[in-house]
């Protein structure tokens, strides 16, 4: 009898070290004999392994394990990624001819130095001696108008950046690069911050090399992301030398990890899961640098209505839903600006349409809507802070007798049909500017934009884009954007609510978090106290 | 060999109409692979460009039949968001999954099996009421709840292991056996209950057949009884259900993956799914496909040898 069971179990476990073997070897680069052998005596081991305490958490003087909730899921190719998780952590291992520093100013990286024709039509890049590569190749003239011509469109395709298609010319000769512009663009160097890599190189998709101060040693799946410190940085070398990335998709797990001292840092956290965290842990407040908004699809009714729109603006209590959904942090917004970018944010868009439900529903029955009227809010449910909002939305929305249904969507079905294909009424989610530029902030509620999801169709503020666009004087440019963002909020585009704030854990003893303008991590800044 | 024979048809059989269905469940539900791919920086240059990189462009039965035939041919594609070979991607996960079941499945055995017996003789006693109370707990308790409780206390309180860093089996195998050891455990505890509870059930109803009454009355004891004759005979249930179980368990490895922070095959079904990754999808639903009918298969087998009756009845 016992020997029948025996054997059951038996051929169960074979089967499964057959399975997992198979496993090992097809893979090619694991070992496979020890898994397929130890099948069936693993489980003893497995049940007495619990017992023994293990040491300590010991102490990494040169590592530093981040917990992050997005995987790297995408191709690493600098050009290509487009997630901005991904963008964040790769933010280490690339470098452009510019690059930014926390306070929003461009500093030469890869070039050492520029210089700019006064008509504004030509820039000479002068290239860093002995810049190199993480393959240990240095940086020459061709790698540098690979990069820009791979983005620009210089071999005929479609530009990777359609702005880039205004450079008309680029020529390398020894150390220096002239790149001439087909007309004047003051962002130039904002886009030319794109990573450097070099040409003829073809498998930068999942073994990205680039100029950073950190390479790329490893990605698995789901599970983590490894990145070493470039011992021929061209600048100060980082501090720390081995930086893992932890992926959970589960913000507790991360929670869990920090406790457990498996984390030594994760970022975006909201104030109730840092409140979890015990004495271990410092947590340094920055912004995402985001624009948090309910997008309203301006096409459709009763949004085609500015009035409509101006009476949302009135009924939504931005610093009420701050104060419920975020515990008070966060900034609240007034147009698609965020205060990082001091030198266009307008603070006194702001309170431009202070909370005040009888002014809006005057407005609504101006427009027809005496008794309110249902829409719907979509939002993407894998992202739990836009959810929390539009909850509060539909809450305060009910006051003026406006009905508001939550649709939750999955991000990729937010992504195909309200990003992609517009049908939607309303939803919310965060706008970002990932180089820094307003325009990019801006550009996107141009009438015939690809990206006008919210359908915004003003004749007016085209023309406000195109001359900011046009214009080479950087003063009179900033006027232009301000303008453009008086307009938006005038017009209520959307109903803008905040730039939310985000929250870090950093495990004592670590220094130099460094916040930037824009969503990424500065590990090289990262050091472990003495 | 006709048994084998129609088992490998089965297997084959279930195999491609799961995949077939997994194709087209993703050609009806909303959300495109290249726009997922792209996300806000979607342009509709770069979103053709991308489609056709992916052949996405190609009428559905072409993609499902390029698909099939790259399947019987070993290759099962490349990942559309990591770029890199599906097996290379999933085989870690497969094993690291395989694992966490592996030992879940040893755990039900070793404790659930004896303790249905051991518990026959606690019949109307007041210690039955607190086991039926203390089963139904079991039962009833979520896995996620479980899991956050044991990483609570052995994780970060005893060190035992460390949520949040998952060792490389290869590199720190006793390390990640720790760690899946208890997410292991959090799988097994409610389906131990089950096990027990219909293991009990099954000796109870075998005691009051004629043939223990018989032996009894012959003179043999309760103990002998119950061990030499009930026993064999209340096996044969329970191996269908644990055939059950260790195809359910995968299902159940999801959530306990996601607690522990374990990267197997639950969590990245979730996740390709979200993102759209085709090839990653129809891989690992192809094989949990074949592991749900392994798992029937085996327990046919082993019932078998236990109740040779079985295997005519089989054969007919």
């Amino acid at each position: 009898m016992k020997r029948k069971i025996l054997a059951a179990v038996l051929v169960l476990g074979m089967t499964l070290g057959l399975i997992t073997g198979c496993a090992g070897t097809t893979s090619g680069s694991t070992s496979s004999g020890g898994t397929a052998d130890t099948g069936s005596t693993e489980k003893e081991e497995a049940a007495e392994e619990a017992a023994p305490a293990e040491e300590a958490a010991p102490v990494h003087a040169d590592e530093i394990n981040i917990g992050i909730a997005q995987d790297l899921d995408e191709s690493l190719d600098p050009h290509l990624a487009v997630a901005a998780g991904t963008k964040e952590v790769m933010f280490n291992v690339f470098e452009g001819l510019m690059k930014a520093t926390p306070e929003g100013d461009l500093i030469p990286a890869v070039a050492s130095d520029v210089t700019v024709s006064d008509d504004g039509l030509t820039y000479v890049f002068t290239l860093r001696p002995d810049v190199k590569f993480h393959n240990g190749d240095t940086v020459d003239v061709q790698d540098v108008l690979y990069s820009i011509g791979r983005n620009s469109g210089a071999d005929g395709s479609d530009p990777l950046i359609p702005a880039l298609s205004v450079i008309s010319d680029m020529q390398g000769e020894g150390d220096k690069v002239t790149i001439t512009l087909s007309e004047p663009m003051s962002e130039i160097l904002n886009y030319l911050t794109l990573a450097i890599i070099p040409a003829d190189y073809d498998k930068q998709d999942t073994e990205p090399v680039g100029t950073g101060p950190y390479k790329f040693v490893s990605r698995t799946a789901q599970d983590n992301f490894v990145l070493e410190r470039f011992d021929d940085y061209w600048g100060t070398p980082a501090s720390i030398g081995k930086v893992t990335f932890h992926i959970n998709e589960k913000v507790d797990g991360l929670i869990r990890g920090l406790q457990s001292g498996a984390l030594d840092l994760v970022a975006h956290m909201t104030s109730t899961q840092t409140a979890q965290l015990g004495d271990d842990f410092n947590i340094e407040q920055g912004s995402m640098n985001l624009v948090q908004a309910l997008y309203l699809n301006n096409k459709e009714k009763p949004f085609d209505d500015v009035r409509v729109r101006q009476a949302l603006s009135y009924a939504i209590d931005k610093q009420g839903i701050i104060d419920l959904a975020f515990d008070g942090y966060g900034i609240p917004l007034g147009t698609s600006m965020f205060p990082s970018f001091s030198k266009y944010y307008d603070e006194s868009l702001t309170d431009y349409y202070p909370h005040d439900t009888a002014k809006a529903k005057e407005l609504l029955k101006e427009a027809g809507y005496p008794d309110g009227f249902e829409m719907t809010i979509t939002v993407p449910s894998n992202y739990q802070p836009h959810v929390d909002t539009a909850q509060v939305i539909a809450e305060q929305l009910a006051e003026i007798g406006v009905k508001a249904t939550i649709v939750p969507v999955e991000w990729a079905t937010w992504l195909s049909d309200v990003y992609g294909d517009r049908k939607f009424q309303s939803t919310i989610t965060g706008l970002t500017s990932d180089n820094m530029t307003a325009r990019k902030l801006l550009e996107r509620f141009r009438s015939d934009a690809s990206n006008n999801f919210t359908n915004y169709n003003n004749p007016e503020y085209d023309e406000l884009l195109a001359k900011a666009l046009a214009s080479t004087d950087d003063a009179e440019q900033t006027e232009l954007y301000r303008a453009m963002e008086k307009h938006l909020t005038e017009n209520a585009a959307n109903v803008y609510i905040q730039d939310m704030a985000d929250l870090v854990a950093v495990r004592k003893g670590l220094e130099g978090l460094t916040f930037y303008p824009l969503y990424v991590l500065d590990v090289a800044a990262l050091h472990w106290a003495e | 060999m006709k048994y084998a024979a129609k088992r490998i048809l089965l297997l084959l059989i279930t195999m491609i109409l799961v995949s077939f269905l997994a194709f087209l469940a993703f050609e009806i539900v909303a959300g495109d692979p290249a726009q997922t791919m792209l996300g806000t920086e979607a342009t509709p240059e770069r979103l053709e460009a991308v489609r056709q990189e992916l052949g996405l462009d190609r009428p559905f039965i072409v993609r499902y039949f390029s698909w099939l035939t790259g399947f019987f041919s070993g290759n099962l594609g490349v990942s559309y968001n990591y770029k890199q070979p599906v097996w290379q991607l999933i085989a870690p996960k497969v094993e690291n999954t395989l694992w966490v079941c592996f030992i879940s499945f040893i755990l039900i055995c070793i404790i659930s099996i004896p303790l249905g017996i051991w518990s026959y003789n606690w019949t109307n006693k007041i210690w039955d009421f607190f086991r039926t109370a203390f089963n139904q707990l079991c039962m009833a308790v979520p896995p996620f709840f479980t899991g956050i409780l044991l990483s609570w206390v052995f994780g970060i309180v005893l060190k035992f292991f460390m949520p949040g860093r998952f060792p490389d089996l290869h590199k720190d195998f006793a390390g990640a056996l720790r760690h899946m050891f208890f997410a292991a455990v959090c799988l097994s505890i409610p389906r131990i209950a089950m096990t027990i509870r219909m293991m009990r059930s099954t000796v109870i109803g075998e005691m009051e057949k004629a043939y223990v009454r018989t032996a009894i009355s012959r003179g043999n004891d309760r103990k002998g009884v119950l061990v030499g004759h009930v026993l064999k005979n209340s096996l044969v249930p329970v191996v269908t259900f644990l055939g059950q179980t260790m195809a359910e368990i995968i299902g159940g490895s999801i959530v306990v993956e996601q607690v522990f922070g374990i990267p197997g095959l639950g969590r990245f079904l979730v996740a390709s799914i979200s993102n759209r990754d085709y090839p990653v999808v129809q891989a690992i639903v192809v094989i949990l496909a074949f592991w749900v009918v392994i798992a029937g298969t085996v327990a046919d087998l082993v019932n078998q040898a236990i109740d040779p009756r079985l295997r005519l009845g089989g054969s007919k």
